[in-house]
């Protein structure tokens, strides 16, 4: 049989695909999830946008780690002093960068607002400059990654402000587009 | 039956289909935090109608679909909120959290890159696309499997697959991923 670059091309594909993994639940999950399910009142209480796997050294190979200390717990900690990090991405090729907060203790119902510079797109949220939501935080190291495309050359900062009751922070990364 | 028969009952119908059913939730939502309120909204669902459950001759089918149609029902209410929040898994990598690291003997630096690869352009297909791709070509359902746990009619999946594959053929060979 006459063997294409297409026959070869979706063999990989397959392969790829095939491996593809799908991660295993954290321990307890399941006993968890079956104790809330058959408990009367039980309610989800998860809104859980920060990833777990932080340390992940294959993340590492993926994506630029921005880290942001938050250090809500201690207001004293200088924030806008330090230079501001930067990122360079190619136009319109999707760029992972994780943000990385660090606080005291654990908080609930804080507002996270990430803001976009013209140009640049968080996948997913076509035409969307900013986005907002709430979320809680672990005592420790919590993470966010966004994806980014850039679709034009301009560049610019983007900020992720979070707010806690009446105190905020707000995080700079410069974006270049090489 | 008593709360805790019932409860006895319930987990010895579902705990069989635990880790294909969380599977499906992570290739339906693409992230943690969803899969698992997925997952967990499903065996919410389903205890309420552990009545007809300890009737059905496949509860696994059953499940699947319950937990199909949850997740489409979550997607279409997502689609009307004015403010969106940003969810782990529509953004590439966090999927590939579980492959081994540098210290491991099975770090495969290249293949990890690849599925890199694979993870940004499975975000560049539409739900629907990466849905059927995922849920054949990943995870190994046939096409009566998915029109089953769909409801979409198997020409149709049929022409998503091969749309899906055709686009991420074409993105994986401009990037240099295929040869």
């Amino acid at each position: 049989m006459h063997d294409t670059d297409t026959d070869k091309r979706d063999r990989e594909l397959l392969a790829l695909l095939g491996a593809y993994p799908a991660p295993e639940p954290d321990e307890g999950f399941y006993e968890r999830a079956l104790a809330r399910a058959t408990h009367v009142g039980s309610r989800r209480q998860r809104n859980r946008w920060l990833a777990a796997g932080f340390g992940s050294a294959l993340a590492a190979g993926l994506a630029l780690w921005m880290i942001a200390g938050a250090f809500l717990g201690n207001p004293d900690l200088p924030q806008t002093d330090a230079p501001i990090p930067g990122i360079t991405m190619a136009l319109e090729e999707p760029r992972t960068v994780n943000l990385v907060f660090s606080s005291a203790a654990a908080l609930e119902r804080a507002t996270l607002t990430v803001s976009l510079p013209d140009g640049v797109e968080l996948a997913g949220f076509p035409g969307q400059r900013e986005i907002s939501w709430q979320t809680s935080l672990d005592a420790g190291k919590n993470v966010l990654p966004l994806t980014l495309i850039a679709l034009t050359p301009a560049g610019g900062e983007l900020t992720a402000r979070l707010e806690h009751e009446h105190r905020n922070r707000t995080f700079r990364v410069r974006v270049n587009i090489g | 039956m008593s709360t805790a028969e019932n409860s006895l009952a319930f987990e010895r119908i579902v705990r069989p289909h635990f880790d294909r059913l969380y599977r499906l939730a992570w290739r339906l939502a693409g992230n943690k935090a969803e899969a698992e309120d997925l997952f967990q909204d499903l065996l919410v669902k389903a205890y309420g109608k552990l009545d007809e459950l300890v009737e059905l001759d496949d509860p696994g089918s059953w499940l699947a679909r319950v937990m199909y149609n949850l997740f489409v029902d979550g997607a279409r209410h997502r689609k009307r909120q004015r403010l969106r929040f940003v969810e782990e898994g529509s953004l590439p990598g966090e999927g590939l959290a579980g492959l081994p690291g540098p210290d491991d003997p099975h770090y495969d630096s290249r293949r990890i890159e690849q599925l890199g690869r694979l993870d940004a352009a499975l975000k560049q297909l539409s739900d629907e696309h990466r849905t059927v791709v995922l849920l054949h070509d990943t995870e190994g359902y046939k096409i009566n499997e998915i029109e089953t746990l769909t409801g979409i009619p198997a020409g149709t999946i049929k022409s998503r697959l091969h749309r899906a594959r055709a686009r991420l053929r074409e993105i994986l060979t401009a990037d240099g991923t295929l040869s």
